[in-house]
């Protein structure tokens, strides 16, 4: 005989009526939730690494379009986890109420990260949504929280696993569908994470531009065909500080010699085009062309060690991203430019006039805009 | 049982290395600890009990027509809910039109109607090849 799957109220309990609140139900989300939050921790630690690498860490600066797929995966991905996450504590909500609230030491300590893993689940979605739509609605800075809470995430998820598997075997790898009813319900959620997904895709995705309905973003739609995430106001540039004919850059530290360009100067120097993303933290990218100056070509008429690092300044005058980093193997890259126009104009102000880094497979927060100083370390 | 232990050692050590990080590394831990706490609270203690509410309504829904209302809640009601910031459009800025530059009350209520239109068509077919394999 076929042993069906057990409901997940106990049945003193007569309010939930619904067979969906069972457990093969929340096994089978369980799955696929384990799987989702295996990929956002994953694509979120690439994100973390190429932003902070520690000393042995180098990024190569190829495939072009890494980071800009690890990182719409993470965040369109994670967007169409909410409804599996819905679904799953809908399906369990009974197990709130049951009877005895706590039957032993064990128990009351699996209670317990059972909270945790919820708090954190609801956290980390809640504030990644917030966060792609420009809501700072939370007292604390995005990233470090949400960066600390995926560990407490994973490692809650990790016990729950261990916990339930058996369960999960039982159900879900043993036993025969039995029933329309849930499947139906299954395939209702994973509609409503497949609607999700697709009405965000085109962000980054830019074939599905047009069907990109509710995504925070349009590929086209910003200056020059390109969106901004930073404006030249917001970073406290104005257009005559950028206009400024005493503007240079300048090419200086661990150098043979020191170079400085002024804007002719530099738009008389050999120059390069370039078919880049700017593929942003919060998941959305857009492709451009982009033409200027070669950062090796540059580098090795100041003269440099090879395996150099070298940092640019930007003429921001406030934020945490004045300044940025880039590794040998990405300045080396002959696709890495100080652009100084993109898609046939003069780059905008917003895009970081008179001259930006555009480079591979690096987070659009480090294509730093405004460059006034490359220092070679 | 060694593999458990070392699974539940693996856990433990990511949570205490996350609240460690939270701790010493966020700018706001208590506020941190609001929203987690908070989190949990407004999800258990309001929107559970609200979707429930409208569940137990649609099973007033004639039986005809069940499906379809359950159907396009479900997928329309977390469409709806992952929109809603950007429908609210706090995050829009001055300097910036490229943030937030479409009109998503608009396109959301497209979506909602795209969701509808699918529902009903989805669960005739269903209810069609019920009726074409009952053996009477
Ligand atoms: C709705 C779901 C989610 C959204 C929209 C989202 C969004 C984001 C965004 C925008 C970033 C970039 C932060 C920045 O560098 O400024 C990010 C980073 C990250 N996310 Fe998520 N996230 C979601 C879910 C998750 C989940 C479930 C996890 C954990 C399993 C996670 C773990 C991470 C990690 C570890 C980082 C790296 C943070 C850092 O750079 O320090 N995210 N996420």
């Amino acid at each position: 005989m076929v042993r069906r799957a057990e409901p997940l109220t106990p049945s003193y309990v007569p309010r939930f009526k619904s067979r969906l609140h069972d457990e093969r139900v929340a096994a089978w989300l369980g799955i696929w939730l384990g799987v989702a939050f295996t990929s956002a921790f994953v694509t979120g630690l690439i994100s973390h690494f190429m932003q902070q690498p520690p000393g042995w860490l180098m990024w190569p600066s190829r495939p072009v379009n890494l980071y800009r797929v690890t990182q719409g995966l993470h965040v369109i991905g994670g967007l169409a986890t909410i409804p599996l996450l819905l679904a799953k504590m809908w399906t369990v909500y009974p197990r709130l109420f049951q009877w005895p609230p706590v039957r032993s030491v064990g128990h009351a300590v699996e209670r317990a990260l059972i909270f945790v893993l919820v708090g954190a689940a609801l956290f980390q979605v809640v504030t990644g949504l917030l966060n792609i739509s420009y809501w700072y609605a939370f007292p604390f800075f995005f990233t470090s929280a949400h960066y600390w809470t995926a560990y407490i995430l994973v490692g809650a998820l990790v016990i729950h696993v261990v916990n339930k598997w058996p369960k999960v075997h039982r159900t879900v790898m043993k036993h025969p569908e039995d029933g329309l009813n849930r499947r139906g319900f299954l395939l209702g959620v994973a509609a409503a994470s497949g609607t999700v997904a697709v009405t965000m895709v085109g962000e980054a995705f830019s074939p599905l531009a047009k069907v990109a309905l509710l995504a925070p973003r349009r590929p086209g739609v910003g200056p020059q065909g390109v969106p901004v995430n930073r404006s030249a106001y917001a970073a406290g540039v104005s257009l005559a500080a950028a206009n400024d004919p005493a503007w240079r850059l300048q090419v200086t530290g661990r150098v043979q010699r020191e170079l400085s360009f002024s804007l002719e100067e530099l738009q008389a120097l050999p120059s390069h085009s370039a078919r880049l993303p700017i593929a942003c933290v919060e998941g959305w990218s857009a492709g451009a062309t982009w033409q200027g100056i070669r950062l090796r070509d540059l580098l090795h008429m100041a003269g440099v060690a090879e395996d150099a690092r070298v940092r640019l300044i930007s003429m921001e005058v406030r934020g945490i991203f004045r300044t940025s980093w880039v590794s040998s193997r990405h300045w080396h890259d002959p696709l890495t430019l100080l652009a100084l126009s993109v898609n046939g104009e003069t780059l905008d102000l917003d895009h970081g006039f008179p001259c930006r880094l555009i480079a591979p497979n690096r987070p659009g927060v480090h294509q730093t805009k405004w460059v006034r100083q490359v220092i070679v370390v | 049982m060694k593999t458990r232990i070392t699974a539940y050692a693996i856990g433990a050590g990511f949570i205490l290395l996350g609240l460690w990080g939270v701790l010493t590394g966020t700018t706001n831990p208590r506020g941190w600890a609001f929203w987690f706490a908070g989190a949990v609270i407004v999800h258990d203690g309001i929107f559970v009990p609200f979707v429930l509410l409208l569940g137990a309504l649609t099973t007033r829904v004639p039986a005809s027509h069940r499906r379809f209302v359950q159907a396009t809640l479900l997928v329309g009601g977390a469409v709806t809910l992952v929109a809603l910031p950007m429908v609210l459009g706090f995050g829009q800025r001055a300097d910036n039109p490229s943030i937030l530059p479409l009109a998503y009350g608009r396109n959301l209520i497209i979506v909602l109607s795209v969701i509808a239109v699918v529902a009903v068509v989805w669960t005739a077919l269903a209810r069609h090849r019920k009726r074409s394999d009952d053996p009477r």
